[in-house]
């Protein structure tokens, strides 16, 4: 795939989702919303912004969940109509996209038949972008090995279970291990198609051999994009990993199998981070990263301190910000996405604080322009 | 002409409301939309403002008024429009309203949920019929199975086990969506091992979806398995695809009972859903009636509020402040208006109007009709008018409709449009009642007196040129006489023509009945060879002058601009070299046209010697006059025909070369000049001692002083005003130039629509009119089917469209540019009418 033809099958879905992007609220808009006193202001403000008339059909009072299952059906909406519309190879990496959905879904119904929770309780907390048929079934399974052969050996999720179906039983723990396991797997797999979307193109020019090698240069500093996005994923795993794990019974071999096989950590950073044993250690791997390290320095859980979380996801908002700034690649439509994610969290973190009355924490949200 | 020339007058006014009447003379204001009201609190958030809260309740009422309006719709009820507009309900009415809603809404949820619940029983006891039905058949194969298994048993050892197996078989029964049945099937077989049996047969008729009230298509079926873990397995299955369950008797006898029992209980239901049906049908029935008054009601109580929160309140709190432009002439019923609403609130206090003086641009507005409407809109289109400048809509109503038939010049093709234009216009009404969101029928409808027009004037010149569907008609008789021999007296010329198949009419030729054809064309020029020239010749000149003369026009009208705003410089300095430039020399190209039409005819002049245009023009410019002495002897066409040609023609060109530095120098120099004068007076002003300062620095550094002083009174930027003059001056120039020949298109354009027709005669038409005998009579009708296609399709409609942009263009360039600055804004009032029209739906999607 070039520039030259990337046009013709996919040029009107990248424009459309830049598009969308234009209407990713701004900075304005967030000072106006933290002044809202009641939701029905939210309410109001957001009809002046790219959502519209999403909430006017919905009586008042509102809810903050009300809200929620607006905006993501919005964006669900918008996602769906971009899947429906592309063509190979653009499908598919769509479709990558939404099994990191699928998983948390997955993982959610298990834990949540887990704690005896009634499986229809359980459904309408899911994302509806990773929801697949058999997903309502999925508490019939009692060990790994039937939640593979029974539920999910038909869906695209099935390679990446492989590696779990060993453990015994579910429980908490184990849970907890086939989670980053099928991440572990699910971002290697969608790191190895992110490199062969570009080296597909390779092939094809491979007959002009005088021409094929600058395609691939050309092709790779197009796709560092893609993958400076998922290598970040990774990396981001594998340091929360690593902090979550202190204090659990994961042992420190099992802890490296979970590490992602990608991004920039690996493999010695990998390695470093499998011999930590608490969090000041984690800062030091961190520390021989430099985009890293800022992440680390003055997070914290203290007052005026900002989370280690939200910074990976103030830093998740930069990077996506920036594969805006290119041209001619699959990675907008994964940075909208995340985006717009994004977006959804500050909305609901800002009506949380305004149905709570709880003011003094609302600026916490992650602007994203 | 009045408003229509110059736009309405309008002036920025300030009104104080009483907080108690202010609702009302809103409201007033809001029927006669005479009034545009400035944002007062542009900084304050939408959620912030005062009335934000009854904005809020109107948006609830309008939520359940969709609500309602979607039911209707479900239902497929017919809406009552009765056209008639409501007046704004008072506030308090406002709570009746919400009351009402209220009540209507709840009693809809309340039906609906009722309905549903029915809707589910009926639902469920029809797939248990189903699965009664169905399973019947499964299980008679079965027994016979049975029977066969047990014939087949008597002759084997292990007869007793085998007999005795069904009978362990526990089974259940349900109903699934169909499309859900593969996955169903598969996950079955690998969660339980491949232990248990399905079967499954499709329910013919789709099922109503008690909740979106989607039909939908189900399946039965019925799985059997051995052992009670399979059972609870099966059950979860069942439970995690969305199937529904349903007790089934294992005996037939009781099935049958069963049945029987189901068939009577869904023809219960059906009594009490229908009773349920009919009450929803009443209560929507009654709304509908009311609906669209309601929405009217409603969308002006938010607007009324949508426009309270423009104004400001006063420090008493007892007042509302707003801004607004209202036009001159209609200050009286604006005052009238206010009165009423002040009236209708029961105040004492009467609401004041206070006329403002200011020196913001007041938005421009023009009162036009129906008809005027259109061409306004076109001229909007490129630009709205400066407040207060020459308007050019009125001029094209005739303008545009002339230049356009100029380029489409067919009496057929116009009496066509004009049709069709009148019929959008006699039917007007019930066209425009029936909204339609065809696009393209709308573009169409809102030019209906434009098409009307433009098909008018096109059968004007259609018959000036002679031409109805690419044929000539002989109305008065051809003024030629055929100068072949023809053998008989063959009657009239024409006919003789017409035998004669080609001709070549020699324009020398003294061979006429000495009287021009009365109107139009001579139809003799029809079978002439030479028709070509002569038309091409004919419609060039004719092209250069209308454009000239429309082109003058603008200049002058740009006159009218500069005596309204009272810019006399602009009238010394530019309109005067204007005027000049363009009459000197195109406008003396035009009279040499008109000349040589008049004077030179093969009776009292050698046409050989008609000047030549083209060729004099530019001897007129490079000021070279050919001797007529000179050897070798030039062409006597060449030669100047009137006494003082030589004199006059070079006076002309001198003058006009003249105006390019008038227009370029003398403007930017008066300024210059008056700005030091302005700079003088202020240093004189301002004391002596600065005055003596002033008076050697200006001696010394004169360049500093004039700086100093700029910025004390105005900016006054030599260079800037000289680049834009000497913009100015290149543009007008050229200009004159590029549009004169631009205007050509006019000639171009025509002669590509009559070539156009001809070739679609010679090509479709006369294929069938050329065969003899009765085939002929058959290829006729035949071939006037694809020959009227292709007339509406290519020549009505793309030439059509073709012709109404370059005549756009030529009055939005050539003409609008002479005088027309377009930089204005328009006025939108507030105005009841523009929000009616809204689309009702807007949860519809």
């Amino acid at each position: 795939m070039n520039s030259v033809n990337f046009n013709i099958n996919f040029g009107y879905l990248e424009g459309l989702c830049r598009g969308f992007k234009g209407g990713i609220l701004k900075q304005t808009d967030y000072i106006n919303l933290v002044q809202c006193e009641i939701l029905e202001d939210l309410k109001l403000h957001l009809q002046s912004t790219d959502y519209g008339s999403f909430l006017a059909n919905e009586p008042s009072p509102l809810s903050v969940s009300v809200i929620d299952d607006k905006l993501k059906e919005k964006l669900v909406i918008e996602f769906q109509h971009m899947r429906i519309h592309s063509v190979e190879p653009l499908s598919t990496f769509l479709d990558f996209i939404t099994y990191g959905y699928m998983i948390d879904n997955i993982i959610l119904l298990i834990t949540g038949t887990l704690h005896q929770r009634d499986i229809r309780e359980l459904i309408p907390k899911c994302h509806p972008l990773g929801s697949f048929e058999q997903m309502e079934a999925i508490h019939i399974a009692n060990t790994p090995a039937e939640l593979y052969n029974a539920v999910l050996v038909d869906t695209p999720l099935a390679p990446y279970f492989m590696d779990c179906i060993s453990e015994q039983d579910l429980d908490e723990m184990n849970i907890e291990i086939i989670r980053n396991t099928l991440y572990k797997a699910y971002l290697e797999d969608f790191y190895k198609f992110c490199s062969t979307i570009g080296g597909s193109t390779t092939e094809v020019m491979c007959e002009a051999l005088a021409v094929s090698l600058l395609t691939y240069m050309s092709d790779s500093l197009k796709y560092v994009c893609i993958f400076c996005i998922v290598q970040f994923e990774a990396d981001r795993r594998a340091f929360i990993i690593t902090i979550n794990s202190f204090g659990t019974e994961l042992t420190k071999d099992d802890r490296a199998k979970l590490y992602p096989r990608c991004g920039k950590l690996h493999p010695d950073g990998l390695a470093k981070l499998a011999q930590a044993d608490e969090y000041e250690q984690v800062k030091v791997v961190a520390d021989y990263y430099g985009e890293y390290k800022p992440l680390f320095d003055g997070a914290g859980t203290g007052p005026g301190e900002k989370t280690l979380e939200d910074r990976f996801f103030e830093k998740e908002v930069k990077i996506m910000m920036s594969a805006f700034m290119q041209q001619f690649h699959f990675g907008v439509f994964y940075a909208y996405l995340k985006l717009k994610e994004q977006e959804c969290r500050n909305i609901i973190w800002i009506s949380e604080c305004v149905a709570q009355k709880h003011k003094a924490k609302i600026d916490s949200y992650i602007p994203i322009f | 002409m009045g408003s229509l020339f110059r736009s309405e007058k309008v002036t920025l006014c300030q009104l104080f409301l009483q907080s108690e009447a202010a609702y009302n003379c809103v409201s007033e204001l809001g029927e006669i939309g005479l009034v545009q009201f400035r944002d007062l609190n542009p900084d304050v958030n939408a959620f912030q403002r005062k009335f934000v809260n009854e904005v809020r309740r109107c948006d609830e009422m309008e939520r359940k008024l969709r609500f309602l309006e979607k039911e209707i719709k479900k239902d497929e009820i017919p809406m009552l429009d009765t056209g008639d507009n409501p007046e704004a309900p008072q506030p308090r009415e406002m709570i009746d309203l919400e009351a009402t809603f209220e009540k209507l809404e709840n009693e809809m949820k309340e039906v609906n949920a009722n309905a549903e619940a029915l809707k589910r029983n009926f639902l469920e006891l029809t797939e248990l019929k189903h699965i009664l039905r169905k399973t019947q058949v499964f299980f008679e194969e079965e027994e016979r199975n049975v029977v066969a298994d047990a014939q087949l048993a008597l002759h084997a050892d292990e007869a007793p086990v085998l007999a005795s197996q069904p009978l362990q078989l526990g089974f259940v029964a349900g109903v699934i969506l169909r499309e859900r049945i593969p996955a169903f099937e598969r996950m079955l077989w690998r969660a339980c091992r491949g232990n248990v049996f399905l079967r499954r047969a499709e329910i013919e008729i789709p099922l109503e979806d008690p909740v979106t009230g989607d039909q939908v298509n189900k399946s039965v079926f019925i799985i059997f398995f051995q052992g009670e873990q399979l059972k609870q397995r099966v059950k979860k299955i069942c439970e995690g695809f969305r199937a529904t369950l349903y007790p089934c008797p294992e005996t037939q006898a009781e099935r049958r009972e069963m049945a029987i029992g189901v068939m009577t209980r869904i023809e219960d239901l059906n009594t009490v859903l229908s009773q349920t049906q009919d009450h929803r049908h009443r209560v929507l029935v009654a709304a509908a009636k009311n609906i669209k008054v309601w929405f009217n009601k409603v969308r002006k109580i938010k607007a009324i509020y949508h426009t309270l929160n423009m104004f400001n309140l006063d420090v008493t709190q007892k007042c509302l402040i707003s801004e607004c432009w209202c036009p001159v002439d209609d200050l009286d019923r604006i005052q009238a208006a206010l009165r009423r609403g002040t009236e209708r609130s029961g105040s004492s206090v009467p609401s004041i109007l206070n006329r403002m003086t200011t020196k913001q641009e007041p938005p421009t507005y023009n009162k036009t009709n129906k008809l005027t409407g259109a061409f306004q809109g076109l001229i909007d289109a490129y630009g709205v008018a400066t407040y207060r400048e020459v308007n050019p809509a009125p001029f094209a109503i005739i303008t545009f409709p002339f230049l356009f038939a100029i380029m489409f010049g067919d009496t057929g093709h116009g009496i066509i449009m004009f049709l069709f234009g009148l019929w959008m216009v006699v039917k007007e009404k019930s066209l425009g009642a029936s909204k339609s969101d065809n696009e393209i029928w709308n573009t169409f409808f809102g030019g209906r007196y434009l098409i009307m027009m433009m098909g008018l004037f096109s059968i004007y010149t259609g018959l000036i040129y002679n031409d109805i569907f690419s044929k000539s008609m002989n109305i008065f008789g051809s003024s030629w006489n055929a100068d072949i021999a023809y053998p008989g007296d063959m009657g009239n010329n024409v006919e003789k023509l017409m035998l004669a198949k080609t001709y070549r009419l020699n324009p020398n030729s003294t061979n006429w009945s000495k009287e021009p054809y009365p109107f139009g064309m001579d139809p003799a020029w029809q079978f002439a060879t030479n028709k070509l020239m002569y038309v091409n010749s004919f419609k060039m000149k004719m092209s250069v002058t209308i454009g000239v003369m429309q082109m003058m026009f603008g200049v002058i009208l740009s006159l009218f601009n500069h005596v309204h705003f009272g810019n006399y410089l602009n009238i010394y300095a530019e309109f005067i070299p204007q005027i000049i430039f363009l009459a000197f020399i195109f406008l003396y190209l035009v009279v040499i046209i008109i000349a040589k039409w008049i004077y030179f005819d093969p009776i009292t002049m050698n046409t050989n010697c008609a000047p030549a245009l083209l060729i004099g023009f530019i001897n007129m410019f490079m000021f070279n006059y050919p001797n007529k002495d000179a050897s070798p002897t030039p062409p006597c066409s060449s030669l100047t025909w009137y006494d003082g040609q030589q004199v006059i023609q070079t006076l002309l060109v001198v003058c006009a070369l003249i105006c390019a530095p008038w227009m370029l120098l003398v403007k930017p120099i008066i300024l210059r000049q008056r700005s030091r004068q302005v700079k003088t007076a202020i240093s004189v002003n301002s004391g002596d001692i600065r005055n003596q300062i002033s008076e050697n620095v200006e001696v010394v550094h004169h360049d500093e002083t004039v700086l100093i002083v700029d910025e004390e009174v105005e900016k006054f930027e030599f260079g800037d005003i000289f680049i834009h003059q000497v913009i100015h001056t290149i543009e007008y120039c050229l200009g004159c130039i590029s549009n004169t020949a631009s205007y050509l298109r006019l000639w171009a354009l025509s002669l590509a629509h009559a070539e156009l027709s001809e070739v679609l005669w010679n090509m479709v038409f006369r294929i069938g009119l050329g065969i003899d005998g009765w085939l002929g009579a058959i290829m006729v009708p035949v071939v006037f089917a694809p020959w009227a296609c292709l007339t509406i399709a290519i020549l009505l409609l793309m030439e059509g469209l073709s012709a109404f942009l370059h005549t756009l263009r030529l009055h939005w360039v050539e003409f609008d540019n002479k005088f027309y600055s377009g930089s204005g804004y328009l006025f939108t009032p507030f105005s009841f009418d523009d929000i009616m029209d809204v689309p009702s739906g807007l949860g519809d999607d």
